[in-house]
C-alpha cells in the first residue's frame, strides 16, 4: 500500500509541470481552432454513423466554435492517395484535415511522412484511454502508432445469426464447418481482398496453425505453408458446403448481411461486435438476431483518427478529436441505439455518472457469446495470403 | 477571324481540358512493372475473357433488338427512348437484381405456390458467365440504341428520302421486312456507328452494375482494375493503370477487328443488300398485308412487342425501386416487407443541398455545350468534324478512372482542385462529347437550300437562326441537351476527385450512403438519380415537337 502510494507520489511529482505546460499548450490550441473548418474525411456508408459524426460536429461548434464538415467517401485509401498528390504538388493547406484510418492505410502514410504528429497522446482525453486493457490502441496492426493518430472505437471479429434459425452458434472454424455440412449454400464470407474476408481468412490461419504468435512478425515466407496447410484441411472442404459451393462469393460484408436478412445466409460476419444489435434496432434483421465471437477468441483492432501533414486546419482537427475521445462522446457513441461502437476508454478510471453513461442494457442482437481478443498479423501476411487465395479460388 | 473565334468555347471546355487531362496521366499508364503485375494477376485471364464476353454479346444482342423494335414499329421511338435512357444504369441494375435474384420478387412469388421456406440455390445473378450482366446490359443499352437509329429515321431530310425509297422498293415487290433490310438499314448502320462504338465501351468498362450483378470470381476486367485503383498502395495503382490502359487498348483493338471484318465481307454484305427481294417472304407479307387496304402506311400506333416487353421490365423495375426504398426487414418468403418506413426519403430529403448542387450543374454544362456545339457547328467547315468526333468517341471510350485522374492532376497543378471551376469543368468533358456526338448530325443534316431561300428573302443570319434554322431543328437541340443533362447527373469518378470533399452531388452521396449496403437507401437514391433526367426528357420531348409536322 505505502509503496504505491510512494510511487503516485513520484509519479506526480514527475509529471505535474510537464501537465501544466501541457494545459497551456492545449488552451493555444483551442484558441487557434476557433473558427477553423474541420474538413473530416469519414467512410460514410452507414446512416446512423453519420447521423453521430453530424451530432458531434454541432457540439464542437457550439463548445469551441469549431466547424465540421464531414468529407463522405466510400473508402480511406482514396484520402490516402488524395494526401500524397497534394503534397507531391506541393500544396500546403491540404483538403483533408482529418481522416478516419486504421491498418494499412496508417501504415501507408505513416512510412511515407503523410502525417501530422506526434499529437494524440497530448491531447487532455486522451488520459482516459485504456491503453493497458486494449493495446491495440497503441499497436495499429503490427505498426506502433507513436502519437500519430488518436483512439476512436475498438473493433472485434463478430458472427451474427438469426436466432432462430441457428439455436447453437458454431463457436470456431471446426464448428462452422460442421454447421456449414449440416445447412450446404448457406455460410460463405466476402471474397479477398475485400477487408472482411481477408479478416476471415486470418483467423482460419489462426485456428488452424499451432503457433500463430510468430506471425506477429513479417513474413518471412511461410505464408505459403501457412495458408496451404489452412487450404488444404479446412478451406477446401468449407467451400464445397459454402454458398454456390466456393465458386463465387458475396462482393462485401454489407451484402452478406444483407443476403442474411433475405435468409439467403444463415451467418453473417461484422467487425462491430455492436452492429447486429444496431440493425436490429434499425428494423434491418430481426429482433431474433444473435451474435457472438469464437471461444478462443476473435481477431481484433482498433480504428483511430489522423490528421494529415499537409492539413489546413490542425488545431481544429485535434479540438475535434479530443472531444471525440470525451466520455461524453464515447458514451454517446457506445449506445446501440446511436451507433454501438465499443469504446476506447477504461471506464473504470470514469466517474460515476461517466459510468453509468456506459452501463448498456442488452439489447437484442448484442453479442452474447463474448471470445477474447486476437491481435492482428504483422500487416507484411496480407498482400502474400490474398493473392494466395485469389490463385487458389480466385479463378472460378 | 471572328468566325473562326466562335470554334473557341468548345476547344477551351472540352478539346484542351481533354487533351491536358489525358497528356498528364499518359505517363504513369506506361508503367513497365504495372504492365508485368497486371499480366501476373491471378484472375486476368478470367477476368478478360469474362469483359470480351460481356461486352461483345451484350452489345450484338443490343444492336439487333433495337433493329428489331426499330423495324416493326412504325410511330417514332426517339420520343419514347427518353424515358428509358433517364434510368441510371446502377438504379436499373438494382432493380433488375431484386427481381431475379434467389431472395427477389419472383422466387417469392413462386415461393408461395412451392412452399419455400428459404431462398432458392438460384445462379441469377453472378453467374460465372456474367450472363446477367450481359442481360442487363442489353436491357439498359437497347433503348439508347433504338433512340439513336429513330434520331436518324426521323431526321427531316431523310424521313422523306426513305419514305420515298420504301414506296419504291415496295413498288419492285420488296416486302416490309425486304425494304428495311436491303434499302434502309445499309444506310442508318453507318450513321449510328459511333453510339454502337459508345455502347461496347460502356460494357467493357462498366463497373457499378456489374459490381451489383456480374460475378465476382473472376471479377471482371473493369472490377479488377477498380479495386487496384483504390488501393492507397501506389504499386498496386501502377498495376490499376496499367490495367486501364490495356482495357483502352482491347476497346479499340475490338472496334478496329470488327471494322476490319465488316471491310472484308463488304462484298457479300452488300451481294445481299443488293438482292432483289425474296420469294417466299414476298408471299408471306402479301398474304399479311391483305386485311390492310393497299400498301398505305401502317396503323400509327404500332409498336414492336419487343418494345413493349422492354416497357414492361422497366415498369417492374422502377416498381421494385419504388417499393424497396419504403421497405423495412423483409424476411424471406413475405410479398411485402414486414414494416413499411420513409426513413430513407427523409435522409434523402434533410440534406438536399446535393440535389441543387447536381442540378446547377447539370443545367450549366449542358447549356454550356449545346451552345459551344452550335457555335462550332455554325462557324466550323463540315470537314473539321471529323476531328472532333474521334476525339468525342475518344473521351467517351477511356474509362472515366483516366480522365478522373488527368483531370484531377491538372486541377492541382492549377490550384483549383476543390474549387466550383473545377466541378464545371470534371462535368462538362462527357457533357461536351455526347452532345456534339448527339447534334452534329441532325444539324449538319439541315438541309442547306432552306438557307438559300431565307438569303434570297433577303433575312439576316441571325433572323434565319432564330425563325427557320433552330425552331426545324429543336428536336434535335432539345434532345442533346436532355442527353447532356442526364451525363452531368450521373458524373462520378471524375467529380469525386475534382471535388476534394468541397461539394457534395447527388451521385457522389448516393454511392457513398450505398456502401453501407442499406437496400431503402440505395433504392430511394435510385429513384432520385432517375427522376430528375427523366422530367428534363419528358419536357424535351414536348417542346422539341414540331409545330408543323409534315405528313
Amino acid at each position: 500500500m505505502l509503496n504505491r502510494r510512494h510511487l503516485l507520489a513520484t509519479a506526480f511529482a514527475a509529471t505535474a509541470l510537464p501537465r501544466l505546460a501541457f494545459a497551456a499548450a492545449w488552451s493555444a490550441i483551442e484558441a487557434e481552432a476557433k473558427g477553423q473548418s474541420v474538413y473530416f474525411n469519414a467512410w460514410a456508408g452507414s446512416d446512423t454513423i453519420n447521423a453521430y459524426i453530424a451530432w458531434a460536429g454541432d457540439e464542437v461548434k457550439k463548445r469551441y466554435g469549431v466547424t465540421v464538415e464531414h468529407v463522405k467517401i466510400t473508402d480511406t485509401a482514396e484520402v490516402v492517395k488524395r494526401v500524397r498528390d497534394e503534397v507531391a504538388a506541393g500544396k500546403a493547406d491540404g483538403s483533408v484535415d482529418l481522416v478516419w484510418i486504421n491498418g494499412e492505410n496508417f501504415r501507408i502514410m505513416k512510412t511515407e511522412k503523410l502525417l501530422f504528429g506526434p499529437w494524440s497522446e497530448a491531447q487532455p482525453n486522451y488520459a482516459l484511454v485504456d491503453v493497458e486493457g486494449k493495446a491495440t490502441t497503441k499497436q495499429d496492426f503490427s505498426e506502433t502508432v507513436d502519437g500519430l493518430e488518436s483512439p476512436w472505437g475498438m473493433a472485434q471479429l463478430t458472427f451474427f445469426a438469426d436466432g432462430a434459425k441457428v439455436p447453437n452458434p458454431p463457436r470456431s472454424m471446426k464448428a462452422l464447418l460442421e454447421f456449414a455440412k449440416a445447412n450446404p449454400g448457406r455460410v460463405t464470407y466476402p471474397a479477398p481482398p475485400d477487408f472482411y474476408g481477408t479478416t476471415f481468412l486470418k483467423q482460419a490461419i489462426y485456428e488452424h496453425s499451432a503457433d500463430r504468435r510468430f506471425m506477429s512478425k513479417p513474413d518471412d515466407g511461410s505464408s505459403g505453408l501457412l495458408a496451404e496447410d489452412t487450404f488444404t484441411n479446412f478451406l477446401d472442404e468449407l467451400h464445397r458446403h459454402c454458398w454456390r459451393e466456393g465458386k463465387q462469393f458475396p462482393k462485401s460484408q454489407a451484402d452478406v448481411t444483407q443476403m442474411v436478412a433475405d435468409g439467403e445466409l444463415l451467418v453473417g460476419i461484422t467487425f462491430n461486435p455492436n452492429e447486429p444489435a444496431n440493425l436490429v434496432a434499425a428494423g434491418r434483421l430481426p429482433a431474433t438476431t444473435v451474435a457472438w465471437q469464437h471461444e478462443q477468441g476473435t481477431i481484433g483492432n482498433t480504428h483511430f483518427v489522423a490528421i494529415p501533414a499537409n492539413a489546413k486546419a490542425k488545431a481544429g482537427a485535434q479540438v475535434f478529436a479530443n472531444f471525440l475521445l470525451s466520455a461524453e462522446a464515447q458514451a454517446k457513441k457506445n449506445d446501440i441505439k446511436i451507433w454501438g461502437d465499443p469504446t476506447v476508454l477504461a471506464v473504470q478510471k470514469l466517474n460515476d455518472a461517466e459510468k453509468a453513461a456506459f452501463a448498456a442494457a442488452s439489447a437484442p442482437g448484442g453479442v452474447t457469446l463474448p471470445g477474447p481478443t486476437l491481435l492482428e498479423p504483422h500487416a507484411s501476411w496480407v498482400p502474400a495470403l490474398e493473392k494466395l487465395w485469389l490463385e487458389r479460388y480466385g479463378k472460378g | 477571324m471572328v468566325r473562326a473565334a466562335l470554334a473557341l468555347p468548345l476547344l477551351a471546355v472540352f478539346v484542351v481540358p481533354l487533351l491536358l487531362s489525358v497528356a498528364l496521366v499518359l505517363p504513369d499508364t506506361f508503367n513497365a512493372q504495372g504492365m508485368n503485375d497486371v499480366w501476373q494477376h491471378p484472375q486476368f485471364a478470367g477476368a478478360f475473357r469474362l469483359t470480351l464476353l460481356t461486352g461483345l454479346a451484350s452489345t450484338t444482342l443490343a444492336l439487333f433488338s433495337s433493329l428489331l423494335i426499330v423495324a416493326r414499329s412504325s410511330r417514332s421511338l426517339s420520343s419514347r427512348a427518353g424515358g428509358f435512357l433517364a434510368v441510371p444504369h446502377l438504379a436499373f441494375a438494382i432493380g433488375l437484381a431484386f427481381l431475379i435474384m434467389p431472395a427477389g420478387i419472383l422466387a417469392r412469388i413462386i415461393a408461395q405456390f412451392a412452399g419455400w421456406s428459404a431462398p432458392p440455390a438460384w445462379i441469377t445473378t453472378q453467374d460465372p458467365y456474367g450472363l446477367a450482366l450481359t442481360v442487363a446490359l442489353v436491357l439498359k443499352e437497347t433503348p439508347f440504341l433504338v433512340w439513336a437509329l429513330a434520331s436518324v429515321l426521323n431526321r427531316d431530310d431523310l424521313r422523306q428520302a426513305f419514305a420515298g425509297q420504301r414506296a419504291v422498293a415496295a413498288s419492285l415487290g420488296h416486302s416490309r421486312r425486304s425494304v428495311f433490310l436491303q434499302v434502309i438499314l445499309p444506310q442508318l448502320l453507318p450513321r449510328v456507328i459511333w453510339p454502337l462504338v459508345a455502347v461496347l465501351a460502356y460494357g467493357m468498362t462498366v463497373i457499378d452494375m456489374a459490381l451489383v450483378i456480374g460475378p465476382t470470381q473472376p471479377p471482371t476486367l473493369a472490377q479488377l482494375i477498380w479495386v487496384d485503383i483504390n488501393n492507397a498502395d501506389p504499386e498496386v495503382n501502377a498495376r490499376g493503370a496499367a490495367g486501364v490502359v490495356l482495357l483502352s487498348g482491347v476497346i479499340l483493338l475490338v472496334v478496329a477487328t470488327v471494322a476490319a471484318l465488316l471491310r472484308c465481307a463488304s462484298t457479300a454484305i452488300s451481294g445481299f443488300w443488293s438482292k432483289g427481294p425474296h420469294q417466299s417472304r414476298l408471299r408471306l407479307t402479301s398474304l399479311r398485308h391483305l386485311p390492310q387496304r393497299g400498301r398505305r402506311r401502317e396503323a400509327p400506333d404500332e409498336v414492336s412487342s419487343l418494345w413493349n416487353a422492354f416497357r414492361i421490365i422497366y415498369v417492374l423495375v422502377i416498381a421494385t425501386l419504388i417499393l424497396q426504398s419504403v421497405s423495412g426487414l423483409w424476411v424471406f418468403p413475405n410479398l411485402l416487407a414486414e414494416h413499411f418506413t420513409l426513413s430513407a426519403w427523409k435522409r434523402l430529403l434533410t440534406d438536399a443541398s446535393p440535389v441543387f448542387t447536381s442540378l446547377a450543374l447539370a443545367i450549366l454544362t449542358a447549356t454550356t455545350s449545346l451552345a459551344a456545339s452550335v457555335l462550332w457547328l455554325e462557324s466550323v467547315p463540315q470537314s473539321k468534324d471529323k476531328g472532333l468526333l474521334w476525339l468525342s468517341a475518344f473521351a467517351l471510350c477511356l474509362p472515366a478512372l483516366v480522365i478522373g485522374l488527368g483531370q484531377y492532376r491538372l486541377f492541382l497543378a492549377l490550384a483549383i482542385s476543390g474549387t466550383a471551376t473545377a466541378m464545371f469543368f470534371a462535368h462538362i468533358l462527357p457533357v461536351a462529347a455526347y452532345v456534339f456526338i448527339m447534334l452534329q448530325g441532325p444539324y449538319r443534316g439541315f438541309d442547306d437550300r432552306f438557307r438559300s431561300a431565307a438569303s434570297g428573302l433577303r433575312a439576316s443570319r441571325a433572323h434565319f437562326l432564330r425563325q427557320v434554322k433552330w425552331p426545324m431543328l429543336k428536336a434535335a437541340l432539345f434532345s442533346a441537351f436532355a442527353v447532356g443533362f442526364a451525363v452531368s447527373m450521373a458524373q462520378f469518378v471524375p467529380a469525386q476527385l475534382a471535388a476534394a470533399g468541397r461539394f457534395s452531388t447527388l451521385p457522389m452521396e448516393a454511392v457513398t450512403l450505398t456502401s453501407g449496403g442499406n437496400r431503402a437507401l440505395t433504392a430511394a437514391y435510385g429513384f432520385a438519380l432517375m427522376a430528375l433526367p427523366l422530367i428534363v426528357f419528358l419536357v424535351a420531348v414536348r417542346m422539341g415537337r414540331s409545330r408543323w409536322r409534315t405528313v
